[in-house]
């Protein structure tokens, strides 16, 4: 939660243009772009042919040639023409489902949204724009697009998306219209998993917990199998081993179902941010291998379990933390 | 260092270039052809380069090919810097540009300044037929930015192809006209420019120079454009009495005459009114000269011109654009009835080793005649009934000109008649000037005017006599009255099967008038007359521009209008057919939701509309016809009829109420 608001770095002109726009607007999904909404301005193209066109007006007034004049007033007309159609092509757009899907930090997030277009126009060349990365996208009258920005990885936690534009320049790229929208949706981003983890903790470590000590041998009898080395002797069956000529040693259901005990203090790492990477790919690992697992951060434990919601619920937890 | 992603694709860069050239022609029509050449092979070789994908050279041969460009220029302009070689300048600039045309910015620069290419070339010409050429250019530089702005939105290639393209520029034209047409009308003019109007003289393409030697005007003889056109209040002079004075040459040193310091910068004498005086305006075309014409003698002179002594009436500026002014010419006045004695000295000296035969003849004639005027119209007959002919094609003079042409060659146009015939003159001890002007012009029933062409330029002479002051001789008109009577085309010998041709081009240059006087000839001064036309009283600058703001106001508002809030029509017709019943719907309350598919929407209302499972049909029809397979006509009709009659009624009441 430490990075959801502190990412904008701050200087005061974007502070009191962040509050101008708040008081103006609401800036949330779902919103319909109108002209309260959207700002216009001339781009570099737009600013550099005002400048010739000033030199067209002046050089054309001084020496009084009129069809110089008609000229320069045929550019300028165009361009507020061209003023109206960038509008346009906002104007009425409807924008909403803003969202993403978890990802783990150090992988890009795609935020996605649904542009809709009721009017029987055609909208071409729009633009989101994230700050970060933008990404283009037409939407044909009456009907309803996806719209994906990838926006670069971040920490794990809660993140709302920055204040984000859908602009355009069409058509003749002199001005450039543009609507800021800043989705309070949040989206959750996941601890990145350790690289170089340890396997998963098991077989009688017993500061990474496996779970068996913990059973009463005797209880939870589930089946015989061949004896392999490393079985203790207190397991074999011997009864059961003399009837069939083989050694046989009793197997319990903890084992059998190799259910894995994942605690968080009791991770490797040197630090809190290393144990969280570390767990983060043992619960991986063990959702990839079907192992069900449990997750003890604190005094809160989850699981056992090997669900996808499980995964999602201690990602979740650890990414909170 | 990224090949691929800088290499700007043939469809824009081929737009671009066209845009360019196009905007560049008339100017590269104007340049030494070489720079013609230069840029034409740049702007080849970069569409070749677009399309071959090749690389572009380096900065280096860029920077070295500009320079060799640029000492082209200098070299063809000999350092004459003027508004031409300005422009050159910006062509050969614009195409160096293509060897580094590697960037979004970069194409559109060069469409942006070809519009400027396109506004500077009005500076040199205004005619009519370049409407044609504006339009055309600016439809193109829009298409163009269209292109370039699809790329920067990341499409390789144009959504329905180039005619979509230009269908569409032609459609942000015509748009943009009636807002770009009340900018004309009302944007404030300047009353006084700004800064001076440039000296030099530009394209070579001059009327009257200041000085004449036999066979220089030659040139202007084969030029049929007009150089000025005159509306008479009242009627117009006789094709005898239009005599257009412009530059009055006292000076001949053998060779050439040339104007004389003392009369051309004296004041002249206030001219009275008389009673057959000629009221008319004149409509002159640029032509980088400061001479203004007039019929003999104005009473009145126009504002910001000077006449002179020998009634030479001039500009303080060359004439650059098209000018108007308003004469009154009494042509009864008398010039000078006592001739001072310094200017009598300046109109008898002639060089005295020159043109011996001519001398003798008028020594020899002096003692014949006492009498001025029976020496001179002995001449005249002279020249009537020996062999003389009156031709455009003729010979060189040498050193004795008068001699050679009057004795050997006697073939020659106007001013080797009024050469000689003025050296002659002088000869005899008559005091003689040869003046040089246009002569004639055509009278445009039509338009009610008299186009005067270039073709139409003469010189004649004026000799002093007692009595009469300066007196006007025609010697070409005793050799071929015809030059006078119908103008210099019916003698020039134009070719009688092109007489539908030249009442063509007269009919053509009524129209050329009409947009001289509203077109171009469109300054403060008229602006205000068409605001009083309107009823609006005399506006000052700011109420001027206020009036601007507000007609510009009502246009935008119009537009906005006209764009934002009237839903495009649907170029598809079942498309048009569905959104048609949507609405309807919307107005029983039953309109589809934000973003709902047809489908859904059927499925949501049907049961509470009297003909639900008819109109789920409907909606499944129009998934299928739209987004299917079914899309053959009759299948579109059917279904256009069916959404057409559709009876938009709600379920029957008591079963809503009873779901209630």
């Amino acid at each position: 939660m430490a990075q959801a608001t502190g990412s904008r770095s701050g200087s005061r002109r974007p502070n009191l243009l962040d509050r101008w726009l708040r008081r103006r607007t609401r800036l949330d999904l779902p919103l319909t772009l109108a002209y309260r909404r959207i700002f216009i301005l001339p781009t570099r193209f737009g600013w550099m042919l005002g400048v010739l066109m000033g030199a067209m007006l002046i050089g054309s007034l001084n020496f009084n040639n009129n069809l110089g004049l008609l000229t320069t007033f045929l550019i300028a007309a165009t361009a507020v023409n061209s003023m109206l159609l960038a509008f346009r092509n906002l104007d009425g757009l409807h924008l909403r489902h803003g969202k993403a899907r978890p990802v783990h930090a150090g992988e890009p997030v795609e935020w996605r949204m649904a542009a809709i277009n009721e009017s029987a126009r055609d909208r071409t060349g729009l633009q989101l724009d994230s700050g970060e990365a933008a990404s283009g996208f037409d939407v044909p009258a009456g009907t309803t697009q996806e719209v994906t920005v990838r926006l670069p990885d971040r920490h794990r936690g809660w993140h709302r998306p920055r204040r984000m534009r859908i602009q355009t320049t069409q058509p003749l790229g002199l001005f450039r219209a543009w609507s800021w929208i800043e989705p309070t949706s949040r989206f959750l981003v996941w601890p990145r998993p350790a690289s170089g983890a340890p396997p998963l903790p098991e077989g009688g470590d017993d500061r990474q917990g496996l779970r068996s000590q913990a059973l009463e041998e005797g209880e939870d009898f589930h089946s015989l199998r061949e004896w392999r080395e490393g079985d203790p002797l207190h397991r074999i069956a011997w009864k059961a081993s003399q009837r069939h000529q083989t050694l046989l040693s009793r197997q319990f259901r903890r084992e059998r179902s190799r259910e894995v005990f994942l605690c968080l203090e009791r991770a490797p790492g040197r630090d809190l941010e290393e144990r969280i990477g570390i767990v983060t790919a043992w619960i991986l690992r063990a959702e990839q291998q079907k192992r069900p697992w449990i997750l003890e951060i604190g005094a809160q434990r989850l699981g056992p379990d090997a669900s996808e919601r499980h995964k999602h619920e201690c990602l979740r937890a650890l990414a909170e933390l | 260092m990224n090949r691929p992603a800088t290499h700007l694709p043939l469809g824009p860069v081929a737009w671009t270039v066209a845009t360019f050239l196009v905007a560049a022609l008339p100017h590269l029509l104007a340049m030494p052809p070489v720079l013609g050449v230069v840029v034409f092979a740049l702007c080849g070789w970069r569409l070749l380069v677009a399309r071959k994908r090749w690389r572009l050279p380096p900065g280096w041969l860029r920077l070295l090919l500009t320079i060799a460009a640029i000492g082209l220029l200098a070299v063809s302009y000999g350092g004459l810097w003027g508004r031409r070689a300005a422009t050159g300048m910006l062509c050969l600039m614009l195409a160096a540009k293509m060897m580094e045309l590697s960037r979004l910015r970069d194409l559109r620069m060069v469409a942006s300044v070809s519009l400027f290419l396109i506004a500077s070339q009005f500076l040199f010409n205004e005619r009519l037929v370049l409407l044609v050429y504006l339009f055309g250019g600016v439809l193109l530089a829009l298409a163009a930015l269209l292109r370039i702005q699809q790329l920067d939105v990341n499409r390789r290639t144009a959504p329905g192809g180039d005619v979509a393209l230009l269908r569409q520029s032609a459609l942000l034209l015509v748009s943009a006209l009636p807002m770009a047409l009340a900018l004309w009308v009302t944007f404030p003019r300047l009353a006084e420019p700004l800064w001076g109007l440039p000296d030099e003289v530009m394209d070579g393409k001059t009327g009257l120079s200041d000085s004449m030697s036999p066979g220089s005007i030659a040139n202007l003889f084969l030029d049929d454009s007009p150089a000025f056109r005159a509306e008479f209040a009242g009627e117009p002079p006789p094709p005898s009495q239009r005599y257009w004075r412009g530059p009055v040459l006292w000076r001949f040193d053998g060779d050439t005459w040339e104007r004389a310091f003392l009369p051309s910068r004296t004041e002249a004498p206030r001219v009275p009114p008389g009673s057959n005086d000629y009221r008319y305006t004149v409509q002159l075309e640029p032509h980088e000269r400061r001479w203004l014409f007039a019929l003999d003698h104005p009473v009145r002179v126009p504002q910001d011109a000077r006449l002179s002594l020998d009634f030479q009436l001039t500009r303080r500026n060359p004439i650059t654009t098209l000018t108007e002014y308003s004469v009154r010419s009494n042509p009864d006045f008398t010039d000078m009835p006592r001739l001072p004695v310094t200017l009598r000295q300046l109109a008898v000296s002639l060089p005295e080793d020159r043109n011996p035969r001519t001398r003798e003849m008028a020594l020899e004639l002096r003692e014949r005649f006492e009498d001025d005027r029976a020496l001179i119209d002995h001449v005249l007959d002279w020249l009537r009934t020996e062999p003389f002919y009156y031709s455009l094609e003729t010979a060189p003079l040498g050193r004795h000109g008068a001699d050679e042409f009057l004795f050997d060659l006697r073939t020659g146009y106007c001013e080797y008649y009024a050469s000689a015939f003025a050296v002659m003159m002088r000869a005899a001890d008559i005091p003689a000037r040869v003046v040089t002007g246009y002569q004639g012009g055509f009278w445009q029933e039509g338009g009610q005017y008299l186009l005067v062409r270039n073709s139409d330029a003469h010189a004649w002479v004026e000799v002093w006599l007692e009595g009469s002051g300066w007196t006007r001789v025609d010697p070409t008109a005793a050799v071929s009255p015809a030059r006078i009577r119908s103008g210099a085309g019916s003698v020039a010998g134009g070719g009688e099967g092109l007489e539908w041709l030249r009442a063509l081009r007269n009919r053509y240059d009524r129209l050329q008038h009409l947009w001289n006087s509203w077109v171009l000839g469109f300054d403060a001064d008229r602006q205000q007359r068409m605001m009083n036309f309107f009823g609006l009283p005399n506006l000052s600058r700011t109420g001027m521009a206020l009036l601007m703001a507000g007609v510009l106001g009502l246009i935008v508002l119009a537009l906005a209008w006209a764009w934002l809030r009237q839903p495009a029509r649907s170029r598809d017709p079942v498309r048009r057919a569905w959104l048609r019943l949507a609405r309807r719907m919307q107005r029983r309350g039953l309109g589809p939701g934000l973003g709902e598919t047809p489908l859904a929407w059927a499925e949501r209302v049907a049961h509470r509309l009297a003909d639900g499972a008819r109109f789920l049909e409907l909606a499944r029809d129009y998934c299928a016809i739209r987004y299917g397979d079914r899309g053959n006509e009759a299948d579109r009709q059917r279904f256009i009829r069916a959404a057409r009659r559709f009876p938009v009624r709600r379920a029957v009441e008591p079963r809503r109420a009873a779901s209630v």
